[in-house]
């Protein structure tokens, strides 16, 4: 258990962000597919502490997920093909949740579908229940052979399933986006117009590694999805491009080990961050982030995490910037 | 139930090598680390610039508590980047050490005859099963210990001279550089005629395809057997769902289990090859 660090004679700096209709206590999540349920990290880190919690990703049905192998490390990263593997939604509402439900953190259900319509159906089961604060719409998985990315790639069929399940649920809806497109911002502007919340962004990069031994690849899936602090700058361009170009708030995520790194997207102007990767490096990595986060604000005598947010200073940018 | 995980350093006390590619390396834990079950393992990473991102598997091959720390040993084999660095680390640089973790071995206290099959590095999780599992309890001449211990050649064979003198040792090689020639389930399946399967239980770990040849071996048999599997992990605690592996549910379904957390030991009959 990580003891809460004593701010000693002064004010702790307030880490409270407002996103897309949720309040959380700090900007700092976990990503989904990278924390479970929550109760896989419970051992190690105070879940109370966490800003919210995004869980793996539920679909109607449950799936089996690809065949193995589905992880490999690659230089400052890993790849990973895990195919969505959950218990489904119904199973997350008796099984799962209860036990999230103990913590004062935000449960942000992300939700996968094969059609619009199978979105809209798992939103409305999740909408109905309690202790659901978010919906985080996952258009972007690269490992699946149907939906994930075919409607996160395509700025018509991501306004789409965005317009779909906005009219099924009240929930503060995320939209989380591919960084596999020519052009974010573009899908970032669809999905705003279509009536999302917010934008997380990135998910992993496509990618594929392999034996040179046996000439297979590594993954029994081929390609896969590449995360760590390999993807890092790419994230952050992207986080800052996206912040250029909508007016909700953006989420951001890819890569971020330490809180200097969530700082970093913090900066360019995300509202708050995810951490992933890193909390398989580390169980303890997100609740580090948060409490780096804290004493940087407290080194720079900055008193609320807002005046930091997209306090990014470019100088004077020229006109072909 | 298991006591709790947690996450802690370690400083290495000693890290030799015993067998071509294979090191012994002992770790000090503070006592706070809880007593692994035998079959669980470590997560184990060096958090300087030059390492990998990733923790590393490795089964616990011996723990010990002394008065005011405990000791682990890890025995591992190099197998690539990860090991390469452990093996090149010395006495007192420190380890972070995420465990103990994962689902052990069944130790069974009434039975009468404990077999136990091992490929290469397969002995590490199996010679804490021995010593931890079986080596406690009462009344051991009432129990019969047989270890098939099997390597590529004998250069390779690692962990044997820290097995218990009550262990019948059967060593095989492939090259037949010492003991029998063949692999472990050859041996094993010549001598399998001679079982009482009511009494018996087989505990293995080793490559794929000693696991195969094992079901293979023991598809009709009625014996229990329990095996350790290896699979890349990434968390080692059940979140990222990377060590998936094939298994027939209760009602006869294929699903993914994650190897470190409902496993990394597995009833062999459940597994789908």
């Amino acid at each position: 258990m990580i003891a809460k660090k004593e701010t000693t004679g002064q004010t702790p700096p307030d880490l409270a962000v407002a996103v897309g209709g949720l309040v959380l206590k700090n900007p700092v999540m976990t990503a989904s597919g990278t924390f479970g349920y929550g109760e896989e990290y419970a051992p190690y880190l105070d879940l109370n502490r966490l800003g919210a919690v995004v869980v793996k990703g539920l679909s109607l049905e449950p799936r089996l997920g690809n065949p193995p192998p589905r992880i490999i490390e690659t230089p400052s990263g890993m790849l990973n093909a895990i195919g969505l593997q959950n218990v489904g939604v119904r199973a997350f509402l008796s099984e799962k949740l209860p036990f999230l439900m103990q913590f004062e953190t935000a449960v942000i259900a992300n939700i996968f579908g094969e059609t619009p319509d199978e979105y809209r159906q798992v939103a409305h089961i999740l909408s109905g229940a309690d202790g659901v604060h978010a919906l985080e719409l996952n258009i972007s998985c690269p490992n699946v052979k149907k939906g994930g990315v075919a409607f996160g790639a395509d700025p018509e069929a991501a306004a789409e399933v965005t317009a779909l399940v906005r009219a099924e649920t009240d929930l503060p809806l995320i939209v989380k986006l591919t960084p596999n497109v020519a052009d974010i911002a573009k899908i970032a502007i669809a999905v705003e117009e279509a009536g999302a919340d917010c934008v997380s962004l990135i998910n992993t990069l496509t990618g594929m590694s392999v034996d040179i031994e046996r000439r297979i690849p590594h993954l029994a899936n081929i390609t896969g999805g590449l995360s760590g602090p390999a993807i890092k700058p790419v994230a952050l361009r992207m986080v800052w491009q996206v912040v250029q170009a909508v007016k909700i708030p953006v989420i951001g995520m890819g890569g971020i080990m330490t809180a200097a790194d969530a700082l970093e997207f913090l900066i360019a102007g995300a509202r708050a961050v995810q951490v992933g990767t890193a909390s398989f490096v580390r169980p303890t990595a997100a609740v580090e982030v948060v409490d780096g986060i804290s004493d940087y604000l407290v080194r720079h005598g900055i008193g609320s995490i807002g005046a930091l947010i997209g306090s990014l200073d470019i100088g004077q940018p020229d006109a072909d910037r | 139930m298991p006591e709790k995980s947690s996450l802690t350093s370690g400083e290495i006390l000693s890290n030799c090598m015993v067998a071509r590619d294979h090191f012994l390396m002992s770790l000090r834990l503070p006592l706070s680390f809880a007593a692994p079950l035998p079959g669980q393992f470590v997560m184990v990473r060096c958090d300087g610039p030059n390492g990998p991102l990733l923790a590393r598997p490795l089964s616990v091959f011996g723990f010990e508590r002394r008065q005011d720390h405990s000791v682990l040993e890890l025995l591992y084999r190099v197998a690539g980047r990860g090991t390469a660095l452990f093996s090149s680390l010395k006495p007192g640089e420190v380890l972070s050490v995420l465990g103990p973790l994962g689902r052990g071995f069944t130790v069974h206290a009434d039975v009468r005859r404990i077999v136990v099959v091992a490929g290469g590095i397969g002995i590490a999780p199996l010679r804490y099963l021995i010593e931890e599992g079986y080596g406690r309890l009462p009344r051991p001449e009432n129990r019969e210990l047989r270890v098939y211990l099997g390597a590529g050649r004998e250069e390779l064979l690692a962990g044997r001279d820290r097995l218990s003198s009550a262990c019948g040792l059967r060593i095989c090689t492939d090259d037949g550089s010492l003991g029998y020639r063949g692999p472990v389930t050859g041996l094993l399946e010549e001598e399998l005629c001679g079982f009482n399967t009511e009494d018996t239980v087989v505990y293995a770990c080793g490559p794929a395809a000693m696991i195969r040849a094992l079901a293979r071996l023991l598809r009709d048999s009625p014996l229990r057997c329990e095996v350790s599997l290896e699979e890349r992990m990434a968390c080692g605690v059940g979140a990222c769902l990377g060590c998936a592996v094939a298994v027939r549910n209760a009602a006869g379904k294929k699903e993914y289990r994650r190897v470190c957390h409902d496993g990394p030991v597995f009833d062999l009959k459940d597994i789908i090859e």
